[in-house]
């Protein structure tokens, strides 16, 4: 009898631990956080006064807090298209066998490589990139006759969102190839060579095997590259500081700004809870969608 | 005072049990400042040595970031209420805010109740008043000029500019000669506020330009002056006419000056600490240079005579544990010893009475200290002397008029309405 009384109580038991630290560093602060956002202070001022939804009020009037928004879905399409659509792609042709085994480790370690950089270094070393007139693009539009093309990449708000994202994707997309590989080599070889027999090529048989056979793993990285994209802050901060005049602003330096620099921490405490919802809702959808298979 | 006195009470159940010396040894206090670059370190970290060997009972427990992560840095702590016993602030608004807000000591009688206050001019000191009250001491003095590359001023045949008008005529005639006249790097756009602010203090009449910045002016006329909008234009003119080099928003001022110490572009808006960057050997070492301040505009209604520039100085945290240390600290590293010191290692200019003499500051430095003498006064950073969140508005706008996508006015319209939401939030507290 008492033995049974213990096994039954001894999952809760080992989950007791993890439970309490979750609760302590990621529940409890979530809450508190949107307590926060409710009210009228800052870092600076030892006093607060509750406001109600005016945070909110406030956040949803101002442009910037829109033009955040905006960045930041543009990051989620485009991280999309390259890191999992290409990604994918690059993925079954390295897969394949279309180059030999050299050409194809060689492919896939310079493809893997920027990952494993800091984002803060390779930050910089795409500013110095993107800078005008001494930055390599710059120099080799010019080279080439093509200056008619060259840019303030990132001083223009016209171009420096997507000068920043694509960063991002060169840093990104190798990695998730390697992932893509992984989930690709788990697939029978021998659903291969039965379309192999029934004379289907190379193209069909990505569409017929290998795309449905990496289905789940699609899923995880596409909802992984989501999350990504809304938390997004490094290399922005890095890059451009969300200038010039706001246009490369998301919701995470956005947040940070009105923390750290407008001594606002009640307004960045609501953008921080509206990073939560949207993330959460994205969570919600992966779960659901997961539960259908 | 309460921890004091419990501090007192501790210190006096050790003595009686005979601990006294292991109790007497463990003052600590934490120093937080804006310098750690190697050649400032030279200068704190002896500093350090020196008042820990002289006062074996206080230990120093020194940080330092550099200038732009400082401004989030210190919020930071105050925010988790681990404010540094002894740390840096900019004059001005940034350091008002901290009096404001009960973060910074009042440190009035210390400094005036002794000779202390004979160390600094009472200029350097008012720049730290909050009403009236003094809550920090400056460690240094500096001032925006307008360098120049001396040969290349002289190949072209152009003058030190003596008015406005020079100064923009002198932009062409290097621009028809190829070069691109000014460097500038604008990608933090902090680097622009020092332009705009300079160009309102010449524009708007001083005590109107102080009751904005300040927030105390009527709700109706808070920014309405029209030299505001004036100012936005003839710095967007500055850009329009070729003055300033391609892609200032996509540049730091870093590498900017970079450019401009290389001998590559003729002029650059700099500040008297930078003077030091500019070393013998370079281009522009070799080329020669010199400085002015900006010229008065015709016809503006600012005082012509003052000059951009601040003190930067230290505070107490209100909350330390260790007042009388702390002052005992800030006393020690602003004493003349150790400002002729500080001027000597770090090139800086110090605010402290005869700490810059010709045998520990360069001719160019020693010639600054005696502009920022003759100026009748000093117009503070704009971006640490009006409040945190009209500035980010003003300086996202300064990017967005070298991009020519917004206009002077729009923009003074979204400071003023920033502006009165602070104002009115202000007034809630």
């Amino acid at each position: 009898m008492k033995a049974q009384t213990l096994r039954r109580i001894a999952p809760y038991l080992f989950l007791f631990p993890s439970l309490l630290l979750l609760v302590a560093f990621v529940y409890a602060p979530a809450v508190e956080n949107m307590v926060y956002s409710l009210f009228s202070w800052s870092s600076v001022r030892t006093d607060s006064r509750f406001v109600g939804f005016d945070n909110y009020r406030e956040l949803f009037a101002n442009p910037i807090f829109w033009r955040s928004l905006v960045n930041n879905v543009l990051y989620a399409v485009i991280s999309i298209v390259f890191q999992v659509f290409f990604a994918l792609v690059l993925a079954a042709v390295l897969v394949a066998g279309v180059f030999g085994p050299l050409l194809r480790n060689l492919f896939r370690t310079a493809f893997f490589l920027p990952s494993i950089l800091p984002v803060t270094v390779v930050g910089l070393l795409w500013q110095l990139i993107y800078q005008p007139t001494i930055g390599l693009i710059d120099q080799v539009l010019w080279a080439t006759g093509l200056q008619g093309l060259s840019h303030v990449w990132l001083g223009e708000e016209a171009t420096v969102m997507i000068s920043v994202i694509l960063v991002s994707q060169w840093q990104w997309t190798g990695y998730m190839i390697v992932l893509f590989m992984v989930a690709i080599q788990a697939i029978p070889n021998d659903l291969y060579e039965a379309l192999r027999m029934e004379g289907a090529n190379r193209i069909q048989q990505f569409f017929h095997i290998t795309m449905p056979g990496v289905r789940e793993s699609t899923l995880i990285l596409a909802i992984i590259t989501i999350f990504g994209a809304f938390k997004v802050f490094d290399i922005v901060w890095v890059m451009t500081a969300g200038g010039p005049n706001n246009a490369s602003e998301v919701l995470g330096t956005h947040m940070y700004r009105s923390a750290f620099r407008n001594d606002v921490s009640g307004y960045a405490a609501a953008v921080a809870t509206v990073i939560f919802f949207i993330t959460l809702a994205v969570g919600i959808i992966q779960i659901r969608l997961q539960r259908q298979d | 005072m309460r921890h004091l006195n419990l501090t007192g009470l501790l210190l006096a159940t050790t003595a009686s049990f005979g601990f006294a010396t292991a109790a007497m040894a463990e003052v600590t206090l934490s120093f937080l400042h804006k310098w750690p670059e190697p050649e400032n370190m030279a200068y704190f970290e002896p500093a350090v040595a020196e008042f820990e060997a002289a006062n074996p009972d206080i230990k120093i427990k020194m940080e330092a970031v550099a200038d732009e992560p400082y401004k989030d840095k210190i919020r930071v702590l105050m925010g988790s209420n681990e404010v540094p016993d002894v740390f840096f602030s900019w004059s001005g608004e940034f350091g008002k805010n901290f009096a404001r807000n009960g973060r910074a000591l009042d440190i009035t009688d210390a400094v005036y109740g002794s000779d202390w206050k004979d160390s600094f001019p009472e200029a350097a000191l008012q720049p730290f008043k909050y009403q009236d009250r003094l809550y920090g001491v400056p460690i240094n003095v500096d001032a925006k000029f307008m360098l120049y590359n001396k040969q290349i001023f002289a190949d072209n045949g152009i003058e030190v500019p003596q008015t406005y008008g020079d100064f923009l005529a002198a932009c062409q005639t290097l621009k028809e000669a190829g070069f691109e006249p000014i460097a500038f790097g604008n990608q933090y756009p902090w680097a622009a506020s020092h332009y705009i602010g300079e160009l309102n203090a010449k524009l708007v009449p001083n005590e109107v330009r102080l009751a904005d910045y300040e927030l105390t002016s009527e709700p109706d006329a808070l920014y309405t002056h029209p030299g505001y909008v004036k100012a936005l234009e003839e710095f967007k003119k500055l850009n329009d006419e070729g003055c300033f080099n391609r892609g200032s928003n996509a540049l730091t001022h870093s590498i900017a000056r970079g450019s401009f110490v290389a001998g590559r572009n003729p002029m650059m808006y700099m500040e008297l600490v930078e003077f030091t960057e500019i070393a013998p050997d370079t281009p522009l070492g070799q080329a020669g240079w010199g400085f002015f301040p900006l010229p008065p505009i015709e016809g503006g209604e600012g005082e012509a005579g003052l000059l951009t520039g601040a003190p930067d100085g230290f505070m107490i945290s209100a909350v330390t544990e260790h007042p009388e240390e702390a002052i005992k600290f800030l006393k020690f590293l602003t004493s003349p010893e150790q400002a002729q010191k500080y001027v000597e290692i770090t090139g800086m200019t110090s605010s402290v009475n005869g700490s810059v003499t010709p045998d520990n500051a360069s001719e160019q430095a020693i010639e600054g200290l005696k502009a920022i003498d003759a100026a009748t006064g000093l117009a503070l950073w704009l971006d640490t002397d009006m409040d945190a969140r009209s500035t980010e508005v003003l300086l996202a706008g300064s990017q967005a008029l070298l991009n020519g996508t917004d206009t002077p006015e729009a923009i003074m319209e979204r400071v003023r309405e920033t502006a009165l939401a602070v104002q009115k939030e202000r007034g809630n507290n």
